[in-house]
């Protein structure tokens, strides 16, 4: 384990892009983690204090972002901000593939009308366009966190029970697990030791990119003053409250937004890397890469990316 | 078709089951009681469900959805007028997606490994991770307040008398060899077109690259070199064309991301399409306009996934329409 571990990580650091990712997602979650355990004392100023001597301040070193129309320290505020949109996009993805594995697993396990029934309500809710579905939802239930998740869940989960239900449709076919059901295993102990550990990592892949996209969708939602609370800090609803300053004040509408972009570029950096690691036909490809190993792959590209037709060496 | 019923019944779900008083929400907060009765009554919510239910579907089937409660017209012609203009942008986004998004995936996936291979990947990630409001007001900010080459709002439309043939102004202007009108059409639809195909269309070079991937090390690939084919000729025929038939799938996919974005880039650049429409409607707790576009759009995915469907025996001669779809 800890040696696959090893290579895990040296599979992740071994390109910038995957690297980025991985340090992106470890400082967003930690600064997120620090600002709830500490219960708001991270942050340099308070988030909400007007200071209106101080308003409209482009970026310097006493505001590192500088400040809004009240004079809000805008460093604070997207401190302030991350818990939200960090712990909802997780939550959301978390509760997403929790439902995926259980209603995919059931669907591809048992087949039959099971089966029908469960991949019919997937795609009903997959022709869904997503912010729109959200949207009417989020609108409908009212502003508060909760709504907001449950608006995000409902048009989250249908992938994953696609992703699943492929994957245990395989592994069901194997011959493992025949002779597991021949020695009268249970259920559930099949999908735990035979199903589950196969399933999972396509489905950790799939979820870290996915992670941004919630990010996505949820500061969409804050963007269009949908089903975040007023009061609550959210980075997307941070940027329209000072869209009207676009053109005087630029900083203040794209520091927040790029933020949600570094993050959202964070986890699928991150994706793409994990992706790529686990696939096992690139592995060689990317392990042996610039250490003068490349004739132990079959059939590596040539430099000028043409096919080599090289043999087997 | 059963999709489409389903959509439906969740839409009505929503719209009617969820919210604990719909006439109260359709009527406005400050409403009169007298008022709330009268929305009420017109719009059959004292009924029983399942009474509801049969003028929601009566309703959908006969594609009239009744008077917008705003504006007093009729919400089938208020959507007709938008619709087009919605699908203006999404197809001119459409075809940039296709065009860039297969071009950038095959080359990524040809020089696999390469600083080319990185920048690209770089490129469509990024653009992928950026929020629809923030590409589209960087958009603005940068092409129509710091280097103005484009406008900042609207479709081009105004100051042209045009008759109406298709409702998509640019194509209107073409049939009818208006030149001037083409032009402003399509000044306007540039940078709304184009920014909405940036931030959308990550995953298609994506997936094209790892089709290529998947292909390139093949043994069919190899089988054709074999032969002694032509190298343009295996590219062509042999990786470009079966890494095409995934690629569908989620071009197809990204139908329903354009449509989601319009919400956005239809608001930052005053598009007048179904997106903005849907928008104002939620804001405004309009909900016979909000269930007609949240099925405007759920019938736009389906149509694009039946497209994507058609396609694919043109793609791949081993998979026959009828068969599994």
């Amino acid at each position: 384990m800890s040696t696959e571990l090893r290579r895990l990580r040296k599979l992740l650091m071994s390109n910038a892009l995957s690297t980025f990712g991985l340090v992106t997602v470890i400082i967003f979650v930690v600064a997120a983690l620090l600002e709830v355990l500490t219960a708001g004392k991270i942050t340099p100023y308070s988030p909400y204090a007007p200071h209106f001597n101080q308003a409209n301040a482009f970026p310097s070193l006493g505001h590192l972002f500088g400040t809004d129309f009240e004079g809000r320290d805008i460093f604070s505020q997207v401190i302030a901000a991350l818990p939200v949109d960090m712990g909802i996009s997780i939550g959301v993805v978390a509760t997403s593939a929790l439902l995926g594995i259980v209603l995919g697993t059931l669907a591809g396990y048992f087949r039959g009308a099971l089966d029908e029934v469960i991949m019919r309500l997937t795609d009903m809710f997959l022709a869904f366009p997503q912010i729109i579905m959200s949207l009417a939802i989020a609108a409908t239930l009212g502003p508060s966190l909760l709504n907001v998740s449950l608006s995000l869940i409902v048009v989250w989960w249908p992938p994953y029970v696609r992703l699943v239900r492929g994957a245990v449709l395989a592994v069901a076919a194997e011959d493992y697990v025949s002779v597991s059901k021949a020695l009268n295993s249970s259920f559930l102990y099949i999908v735990r030791k035979d199903a589950l550990p196969n399933i999972l990592p396509s489905v950790l892949v799939y979820a870290t990119t996915d992670i941004g996209s919630a990010l996505l969708t949820l500061s969409t939602l804050g963007y269009l003053n949908v089903g975040i609370p007023p009061a609550m800090p959210e980075l997307g609803r941070m940027v329209s409250s000072v869209t009207y300053n676009l053109y005087l004040y630029p900083t203040q509408v794209v520091i927040p937004a790029l933020i949600v972009m570094i993050m959202v570029a964070g986890f699928s950096f991150l994706g793409e890397g994990l992706r790529e690691s686990l696939d096992v036909k690139l592995r060689p490809h990317i392990l042996l890469r610039g250490r003068g190993l490349e004739k132990l792959v079959i059939d590596q590209p040539k430099k000028d990316g043409g096919v080599g037709t090289t043999p087997v060496g | 078709m059963l999709v489409l019923l389903g959509v439906a019944l969740i839409v009505f779900f929503i719209s009617h089951v969820l919210n604990p008083n719909p006439a109260l929400l359709w009527a406005g907060p400050k409403a009169r009681p007298e008022t709330i009765k009268a929305v009420a009554a017109a719009y059959h919510l004292n009924d029983p469900l399942p009474a509801q239910l049969y003028y929601y579907f009566q309703s959908l089937v006969t594609g009239n959805f009744g008077l917008d409660p705003q504006t007093g017209r009729p919400i089938l012609s208020e959507i007709l007028f938008y619709a087009p203009n919605t699908l203006e942008l999404v197809l001119a986004s459409m075809l940039i997606i296709v065009v860039l998004g297969i071009g950038l995936g095959y080359i990524s996936g040809m020089r696999f490994g390469t600083k080319i291979d990185s920048a690209i990947r770089i490129f469509y990630l990024t653009a992928w991770s950026t929020p629809y409001y923030f590409g589209a007001l960087v958009a603005v900010l940068v092409f129509s307040s710091y280097v103005p080459v484009f406008p900042s709002g609207g479709n081009g439309t105004v100051g042209f008398s045009y008759t109406s043939i298709t409702g998509i102004f640019v194509l209107d202007a073409l049939l009818q060899a208006n030149w001037p009108a083409l032009q402003s059409g399509l000044h306007h639809l540039i940078l709304p077109a184009t920014t909405l195909a940036l931030l959308s269309f990550g995953i298609v070079p994506r997936i094209m690259r790892s089709s290529i991937l998947d292909t390139r090390w093949s043994m069919h690939v190899k089988a054709a070199r074999a032969r002694g084919l032509q190298e343009g000729e295996v590219r062509q025929k042999h990786i470009l064309r079966n890494a095409l038939i995934d690629t569908t799938t989620v071009i197809a996919t990204t139908f329903g991301w354009l449509f989601s974005g319009t919400i956005i880039i239809e608001q930052v650049f005053a598009w007048p399409g179904i997106g903005q429409f849907s928008y104002t409607a939620i804001t405004s707790d309009n909900y016979p306009v909000l269930v007609a576009c949240v099925f405007v759009f759920t019938v736009g995915v389906i149509v694009a996934n039946f497209i994507a469907d058609i396609i694919y025996p043109l793609l791949d001669p081993r998979i026959t329409l009828g068969e599994g779809g």
